[in-house]
C-alpha cells in the first residue's frame, strides 16, 4: 500500500461488510452520491426530473465524466445499496403511466419512512385512509368516510377540521392524492410500500392482470373479474382492433386509454393526461 | 374483509428475530466474538469463515460428528455475521429518516429502536454504519460533543456554488433559515425574535398562520429550527417584559459559513459583501480560522494513517 492521506485510503472500494465477500460492481463517486442525497429529499421523481437531476449532479461533480445511461447509472448506485436492503426503484404513475423513481426498503417496515413527518395520531389517520383505499372498488376513499374514522384514532384526540388538514399534508407530501374530495395512493406511497400493503392486507390486496403488480386504480373485466393498470390496458390492447378480456375474452366494455408517449408530452407542452378524465370509474 | 395490521406496531423498522432471540444465535455470536476479531477488520473475518471451512475438508482425521460440529459452527457463525449486517442496515436507515427531520440522534434511542440485545456492539455497528453513509450518501456521523451520545449526519460532499444548487424539496425552508441567519449575522450574531417576526411580516408571514410552503412559520422556526440546532433561542436577561433572541446554532456553524451568507445578504441587496466592512472582516477571520481547523485535522488523520500502516491494520 502506497502512502496516501486518510480520505484517500478507502475511495471507490466499496465496503465489503457482508462475509462471503460478495464482489459488488457498484462505484460511488460524488456525483452518485449527490445524485442520492437529492432523489431523497424529492421523494419521488418523475423520469423527465431524474434525468435533470443526473445531469446537474455530473455538471457539479463530474464535469469530465462521461454521462452515464440512466438505467446503468441506477443500477450501478442499487449495488452498492443492496447491502443496505434499499433500492432505487421504477415504477409508474397508475392514471398514465408515467415513470417514476422513489428510495424504498427492501424489508417490510410499516410506514416508517413516514415516522419522521407524522404524529401517532397522523400516522394512524393515513392507516386508516390506507385501508379505505385498498377496500374501495374503485380505489378512491371519500373525505367523508375517511373523516368519519376520526375517532378511532390512536393517540392525540384528532378533530375533523384537524384531519382535513393532516390529509392535506398527505397531499403535499406525495403519500396521496385527491381528486374531486376522494383520495387514492400517490405513486409514492405504491412504490414505497407495496410489499408492506401485499403482506399486510393479502385478501383485500388487488393485483395488475397483465404486470402483476399492485393495483390501486384500474379497469376491471365485468365476467371475470380481472383487473388491469389503465397504462397496461392501454398497453395490451394498443393495436388491437376489437379489445376482449384477456382471461375470459368476452368483450372488453370500458374506453381503451392512450398509451405515454413522453415525446408527444414534450412538444404539447402540457400534460396529455390533463386532458382525459381524471379516473376511470369503469368498475 | 380486511385483515387488520398488528396494532400498536412501532413505525420504525424492526430487526427481525430481535423478539424472542434465538438463544443458539446469541451464542454462536459470542463464541464468534471470542474466536474473530472486529468484524470491521473483513480480510481476517473472511479469513476466519474460509479457515473454519478449510478445517473440515483438510482434516480426514477429523470423526463426522467433530465436522458436524464444526459446520454447525460455521452456519451459527455465518447467520450471526448475517444478522449484524441487517441491524448496520436498519442502523443506516433510521439515521437518514431521523436526519431528514434534522433533529439529533442519541445512542439510546439507536439501542432501543433498532439495535436491541446486540447493544454490546454498539461500536461496531455504528461503526459500520457510518462507513455505509459515508461511502454510499457522502455523509458523515458526527458525535455532538465528546460526553453526550448524540450524533447528526453533515454533507460531506463538496459544497457547492449557489448558482449550481439544487436543494430538491428542501430548498424553500432551506431559503428561509438562511434569511434568519443573515439576519442575526448582520444584527452582530444575534437578533431578537421581535426583529426576525418583523423582516418575515415583510415577506408576508405571519408566525401562526399556515403557509403553503412552510406551514406554521412560528412552529418551523421556534420547534423544528431550534430542534435541529440550526438556531439558538434563548430569554435575554434582565428585560421586562422578558425578550427572547436568536443565534446561530451548531449545524448552522457547521453547515455554512459567515462568509457565505454574507455573500447572500450581499447578492440580496445588489452590494459588494466589503460594503459592510465589520462583518467582512468578521468573515475572513472565520474564514481564516476554518481553513486553520482543516489543516490541522487532515495533518493529524494523515499521521494516524501513516501509523496504522505501521501497525500493519487495513481499515477495510
Amino acid at each position: 500500500m502506497q502512502e496516501t492521506p486518510w480520505e484517500f485510503v478507502v475511495p471507490d472500494k466499496t465496503p465489503s461488510c457482508t462475509q462471503g465477500g460478495a464482489r459488488r460492481a457498484g462505484i460511488m463517486t460524488d456525483v452518485h452520491r449527490r445524485f442520492l442525497q437529492l432523489l431523497m429529499t424529492h421523494g419521488v421523481l418523475e423520469e423527465r426530473g431524474v434525468r435533470r437531476l443526473q445531469k446537474h449532479c455530473y455538471r457539479v461533480h463530474g464535469r469530465t465524466a462521461a454521462v452515464e445511461e440512466l438505467e446503468d447509472f441506477i443500477n450501478n448506485i442499487n449495488s452498492v445499496l443492496e447491502s443496505l436492503y434499499i433500492e432505487i426503484k421504477k415504477g409508474a404513475t397508475e392514471d398514465d403511466g408515467r415513470p417514476v423513481y422513489a428510495l424504498v426498503n427492501l424489508a417490510t417496515t410499516p410506514v416508517s419512512k413516514m415516522a419522521s413527518d407524522f404524529a401517532e395520531n397522523e400516522l394512524d389517520l393515513f392507516r386508516k385512509a390506507l385501508e379505505l383505499i385498498i377496500d374501495s372498488e374503485t380505489g378512491f376513499a371519500s373525505s367523508t368516510n375517511i373523516l368519519n374514522l376520526v375517532d378511532q384514532l390512536k393517540g392525540k384526540k384528532m378533530r375533523k377540521k384537524e384531519a382535513e388538514q393532516v390529509l392535506q399534508k398527505f397531499v403535499q407530501n406525495k403519500w396521496l392524492i385527491e381528486k374531486e374530495g376522494e383520495f387514492t395512493l400517490h405513486s409514492r406511497a405504491i412504490l414505497e410500500m407495496e410489499q408492506y400493503i401485499r403482506e399486510t392486507y393479502p385478501d383485500a390486496v388487488k393485483t395488475c392482470n397483465i404486470c402483476h403488480g399492485l393495483l390501486i386504480q384500474g379497469q376491471s373485466c365485468e365476467t371475470c373479474g380481472i383487473r388491469m393498470h389503465l397504462p397496461c390496458v392501454a398497453k395490451y390492447f394498443q393495436s388491437a382492433p376489437e379489445p376482449r378480456c384477456p382471461h375470459c375474452n368476452d368483450y372488453w366494455p370500458h374506453e381503451i386509454p392512450e398509451v405515454f408517449n413522453p415525446d408527444k408530452e414534450r412538444e404539447a407542452g402540457t400534460s396529455k393526461a390533463n386532458k382525459k378524465p381524471s379516473r376511470s370509474r369503469q368498475h | 374483509m380486511l385483515q387488520k395490521p398488528e396494532s400498536g406496531a412501532l413505525p420504525i423498522p424492526q430487526a427481525e428475530g430481535k423478539d424472542g432471540g434465538r438463544d443458539g444465535e446469541t451464542q454462536a455470536l459470542t463464541a464468534s466474538q471470542e474466536e474473530a476479531p472486529s468484524p470491521l477488520l473483513q480480510e481476517s473475518s473472511k479469513e476466519d469463515l474460509g479457515a473454519g471451512r478449510e478445517e473440515g475438508a483438510a482434516e480426514p482425521a477429523l470423526t463426522p460428528k467433530g465436522a458436524r460440529t464444526l459446520a454447525a459452527k460455521a452456519l451459527a457463525r455465518r447467520r450471526a455475521y448475517r444478522r449484524l449486517d441487517r441491524t448496520v442496515a436498519e442502523l443506516v436507515q433510521f439515521l437518514l429518516v431521523k436526519d431528514k427531520k434534522k433533529s439529533p440522534i442519541t445512542r439510546s434511542e439507536m439501542v432501543k429502536y433498532v439495535i436491541g440485545d446486540l447493544k454490546d456492539l454498539f461500536p461496531e455497528i455504528i461503526a459500520r454504519a457510518a462507513e455505509h453513509l459515508r461511502y454510499a450518501f457522502g455523509f458523515e456521523l458526527k458525535q455532538l460533543g465528546r460526553k453526550h451520545h448524540t450524533y447528526i449526519l453533515i454533507n460531506k460532499l463538496k459544497p457547492l456554488e449557489e448558482e449550481e444548487e439544487d436543494l430538491g424539496g428542501d430548498g424553500p425552508r432551506l431559503g428561509l433559515l438562511i434569511m434568519i441567519l443573515g439576519l442575526i449575522y448582520m444584527k452582530g450574531n444575534s437578533a431578537r425574535e421581535t426583529q426576525v417576526w418583523e423582516m418575515l411580516r415583510r415577506l408576508g408571514m405571519r408566525p401562526s398562520k399556515y403557509h403553503f410552503l412552510f406551514g406554521y412559520p412560528k412552529r418551523l422556526i421556534l420547534e423544528d429550527f431550534v430542534q435541529q440546532r440550526y438556531l439558538n433561542y434563548r430569554q435575554v436577561p434582565h428585560t421586562n417584559p422578558p425578550e427572547c433572541e436568536f443565534s446561530w446554532g451548531p449545524r448552522s456553524n457547521l453547515e455554512i459559513s459567515k462568509m457565505k451568507v454574507l455573500g447572500f445578504v450581499a447578492k440580496l441587496h445588489k452590494k459588494e459583501p466589503h460594503h459592510w466592512p465589520v462583518q467582512y472582516r468578521e468573515a475572513l477571520a472565520d474564514e481564516a480560522d476554518r481553513a486553520r481547523a482543516k489543516a490541522r485535522a487532515e495533518a493529524s488523520m494523515r499521521a494516524r494513517a501513516r501509523a496504522n500502516q505501521r501497525a500493519g491494520i487495513h481499515p477495510w
